[in-house]
């Protein structure tokens, strides 16, 4: 097989990679912080994009503050539904399925209310920077993925210092370690879930912003999208958010491969295959299991 | 006479801490045994390497002669050897007299296809194990409670019941993990000559206990363990008496 | 059917109140309301029997999974899976090699059987969120085959021309006759699930539903249960993908999509999990009642995303927990 297409599938595997790595980190935000895994992850990263757009073309903000202003949407967002969703489960102690089921379904509620404000249309972003792609020995790397990649290496370097330099970082990690613990030494325990939910909303949001334009967004793409982050968060051994990240490039790479040897159609065949894979094989993931 | 469980150098470690240090006693049959010891001396993990909820790290367990140390739990109880639970675990969607009828698995028989079909051996099956789970719960005590739910009896209730779905699997060696704790004193006096009573019918019985009102009103034998490790094995009298054990209860 | 009379009287005496008259009312409101719907379906005819037909293929669905998820307090988001599997065999095997109805059902079970045994023994050794997901995975896995495989499936565009029900010569394609035999369907369903729980193997479903821990230390097997109940939902989710496909006459991968899910879950949580009226209940009234709003059919999936939402937080019981709790509060 031509060698500068399997460089090309792998750089665009990385890129997409990076953008399943943080939202399979906003998995193990969430679930560190509660113990829940959220499956309406992926209408952030739908939202991200759609709400940029509509911003940038029906409210004519310049790119930059119609960026910006959607990632704090979409990050309030997600702290509503914690608030309106998960907490009123979570003070019952509901089995683990019944919140995966509620924030199923409020994926599926997401979902139909952007197609009823927006359309069912595809919708994309410009790129960034809009320059040539570069050629690196004979495989062309466009810009946004440069961007996609740069952008998200920033992002895990800003989380390790959050998680591991500030105090609310600390907390969280605490919550995660123990939560009983963590709520006698005085944390807020409700205030880091509700936090977690903001945190990942945000994570998802950037992640849709900064792929949409190589791609696009429709108010059904969240579902794959969750889907892929979840696997990521798998393969790197649930809970370890750099794992997850691990996850995603390696989940990214696979799947671009995939594409190549088999066609687009199966792409996701393959990477619930891996799914399926990992759960029997080594359900602890590369990394093996946090806790 | 043999015995009806033996236990032969049980060890486990967790890591680099022994729970369990080369312990090794015998039940014989028809007799009451009681494993005491102070809290954290490893009685429930001893127990759980018993009946097969955690696997051995050295030693073995003999049920009745065959060295059963690798079988899962449920093949454990296939042969008799019927455990309760130190926190119950009751089948709490269910009514009590519904508990019981779930510990008859072992003793009935039934798939698929008699289920569906219902057969007139299976409804008469059906009778026999309702008559059957209501005279158990009377024999606990727990008579007229038998149609309200698990999830509505008391700690102390919810114990006896425990117990009375354990008979219904016809153990031959019943091992009952802490089965007084939260007992009132009328309970907990019941459940002494319940004790005694099922022993007397048979079966051998192999209990973790706190009170020593209860050991030493109905246990043969007294296996005292501390750290890990057995300090002393006689009857309730030479116990009382021994030395190691007053040194590890008081010191 | 019943056996001693003192079995009868003890069997009365564990009804929610003790054989009173507003006992028997209470549980016989849920099956009234369900006969009252379908009766006035077979009296109308037209639109509300198609709505109703499609309910009452529903009900088998949902029934299947609350064995699993009800009975056995197991977790799945792939049944959908089965009800393809169930299907495209139907679909496939009656048009393109023109076979029986009852043999291309009877293979679409044996595949559907098949497929689950085959993914169960890996599937369910895996616990809570790991559970889920690899369950989610195999119906979307499904779905997606359903998509790509075009030779067999056509893809997007669907197979048509699947013919309507019959055996030996009588064919059901009035909308009346076609609600008769699903009716029939339902009722065997509901009875077999009757029976099924309150047997030795629904005890031991129970019994791992409660404490997997406790019921091995009872000599249950729970990895062979868990597989008998996975079997069981499997079973009836392949019937009712067959009865689709004969009843609308059409199939494509959307009808198993993850729609397919979400209005099974709200279906089984609006009647009530674990319960045997529950799925009858929940499949019909979540069928009928978004057709009395037609009006507003871009909202059906906002509807039923939200109304799953407030009923796991407010009714986590369902309706037929609504008439138990009613009947409890009411009897000393």
């Amino acid at each position: 097989m031509d060698s500068a297409l399997i460089g090309q599938s792998l750089v665009s595997g990385l890129g997409i990679g990076c953008v399943y790595g943080l939202i399979g980190i906003g998995f193990c935000v969430i679930y560190n912080a509660s113990g829940i895994v959220n499956f309406a992850q992926g209408a952030f990263v739908m939202l991200g994009g759609m709400i940029t757009h509509v911003l940038l073309v029906r409210g004519q903000l310049p790119y930059i503050a119609a960026i910006v202003l959607s990632v704090l949407v979409v990050a309030l967002l997600g702290v509503v539904i914690e608030r309106l969703v998960v907490r009123p489960l979570w003070k019952r102690n509901a089995p683990m399925f019944v919140m995966i089921l509620a924030t199923l379904a409020a994926q599926i509620v997401i979902e139909r209310l952007t197609f009823l404000a927006v359309d069912d249309q595809p919708k994309t972003l410009p790129v960034f920077t809009d320059l040539p792609p570069i050629m690196v020995g004979g495989v062309a790397v466009n810009i946004q993925s440069l961007w996609i990649v740069a952008g998200s290496l920033a992002i895990v370097g800003l989380l390790a210092l959050f998680f591991k330099g500030t105090r609310t970082g600390k907390a969280m990690r605490a919550c995660a370690i123990n939560r009983e613990a963590a709520a006698l030494q005085g944390i807020p325990v409700h205030g880091m879930l509700a936090l977690a939910f903001g945190l990942s909303a945000g994570l998802g949001a950037i992640a849709g912003i900064m792929l949409t334009p190589t791609q696009y967004t429709a108010f059904n793409v969240g579902v794959p999208f969750a889907i892929s982050g979840f696997i990521a968060a798998i393969i790197g051994g649930f809970g370890r958010p750099f794992g997850a990240f691990l996850g995603g490039l390696t989940l990214g790479v696979v799947q671009s491969v995939a594409i190549l040897a088999f066609g687009a159609g199966l792409k996701t065949v393959v990477a619930l295959s891996v799914l399926l894979l990992f759960l029997f094989v080594r359900p602890s993931g590369i990394l093996g299991a946090a806790k | 006479m043999t015995a009806c469980l033996k236990v032969e150098g049980a060890t486990k470690t967790f890591g680099g801490l022994t729970a369990v240090n080369a312990v090794s006693f015998e039940v014989k049959p028809r007799s009451v045994t009681a494993i005491i010891g102070p809290n954290g001396a490893g009685k429930t993990t001893l127990f759980n390497l018993i009946s097969g909820a955690l696997p051995l790290s050295d030693g073995r367990v003999l049920f009745e002669g065959v060295d059963v140390t690798a079988e899962e739990p449920e093949a454990k109880a296939a042969r008799g050897l019927i455990r309760t639970f130190q926190l119950v675990k009751l089948f709490p969607e269910l009514s009590a007299v519904e508990n019981v009828k779930v510990g008859f698995h072992l003793r009935s028989r039934g798939g698929l296809l008699s289920a569906l079909l219902r057969p007139r051996w299976v409804r008469q099956m059906e009778a026999e194990i309702d008559g059957r789970a209501r005279e158990l719960l009377d024999l606990v005590g727990l008579g007229t409670a038998a149609d309200r739910p698990a999830s509505a009896l008391s700690y102390g209730q919810g114990r006896l019941l425990e117990v009375a779905r354990a008979l219904a699997a016809g153990p031959k060696l019943l091992l009952l993990d802490e089965p007084a704790a939260g007992l009132n004193a009328d309970e907990s006096a019941r459940l002494a000559s319940l004790i005694r009573r099922i022993a007397e019918d048979g079966t051998a019985v192999l209990l973790i206990e706190h009170d020593m009102h209860l050991v030493m009103n109905t246990a043969d034998d007294i296996v005292v363990v501390d750290f890990g490790k057995k300090i002393a094995q006689g009857a309730p009298d030479r116990i009382r008496e021994d030395p190691a054990v007053i040194a590890a209860y008081l010191g | 059917m019943t056996s001693s009379p003192s079995t009868t009287l003890r069997e009365a005496a564990r009804a929610p109140a003790r054989g009173s008259l507003r006992g028997h009312a209470a549980r016989a409101a849920p099956w009234l309301i369900a006969a009252c719907v379908v009766g006035y379906a077979l009296v109308v005819g037209g639109y509300a029997a198609t709505v109703v037909a499609f309910a009452l293929i529903y009900a088998i669905f949902v029934s299947g999974l609350n064995i699993f998820m009800g009975l056995t307090a197991q977790v799945s988001f792939g049944q959908s899976a089965f009800a393809a599997i169930g299907g495209y065999a139907s679909a496939v095997l009656t048009t393109e090699y023109e076979w029986g109805l009852l043999p291309a059902m009877g293979a679409g079970l044996a595949g559907a059987l098949a497929f689950a045994f085959v993914v169960g023994y890996p599937t369910l050794r895996l616990k809570g969120h790991y559970l889920s997901m690899a369950t989610l995975a195999i119906g979307l896995i499904t779905y997606e085959i359903a998509v790509q495989w075009d030779s067999v499936t056509q893809g997007y565009l669907g197979i048509s021309g699947i013919p309507p029900l019959g055996i030996a010569g009588y064919e059901a394609t009035t909308d009346r006759q076609i609600l008769i035999v699903l009716s029939v369907c339902v009722i065997a369903t509901v009875l077999a699930v009757a029976r099924i729980r309150r047997s030795r193997v629904g005890r031991a479903f129970a019994g791992l539903a409660g404490s997997e821990e406790a019921a091995r230390a009872l000599g249950i097997n729970v990895a062979r249960y868990k597989l008998l109940s996975f079997l069981l939902s499997a079973g009836f989710g392949s019937l009712a993908g067959s009865l689709f496909v004969h009843v609308v006459g059409y199939v494509s991968p959307e009808v198993f999509s993850l729609h397919m899910i979400i209005l099974s879950f709200t279906m089984l949580y609006v009647g009530g999990i674990g319960t045997i009226a529950g799925p009858v209940v929940g499949a019909l009234v979540v069928s009928v009642l978004p057709e009395t709003f037609r009006a507003f059919r871009d909202y059906q999936d906002l509807a039923y995303g939200t109304a799953l939402i407030l009923l796991l937080i407010f009714a986590p019981r369902g309706l037929a927990g609504l008439f138990t709790a009613i009947e409890e509060k009411r009897s000393p």
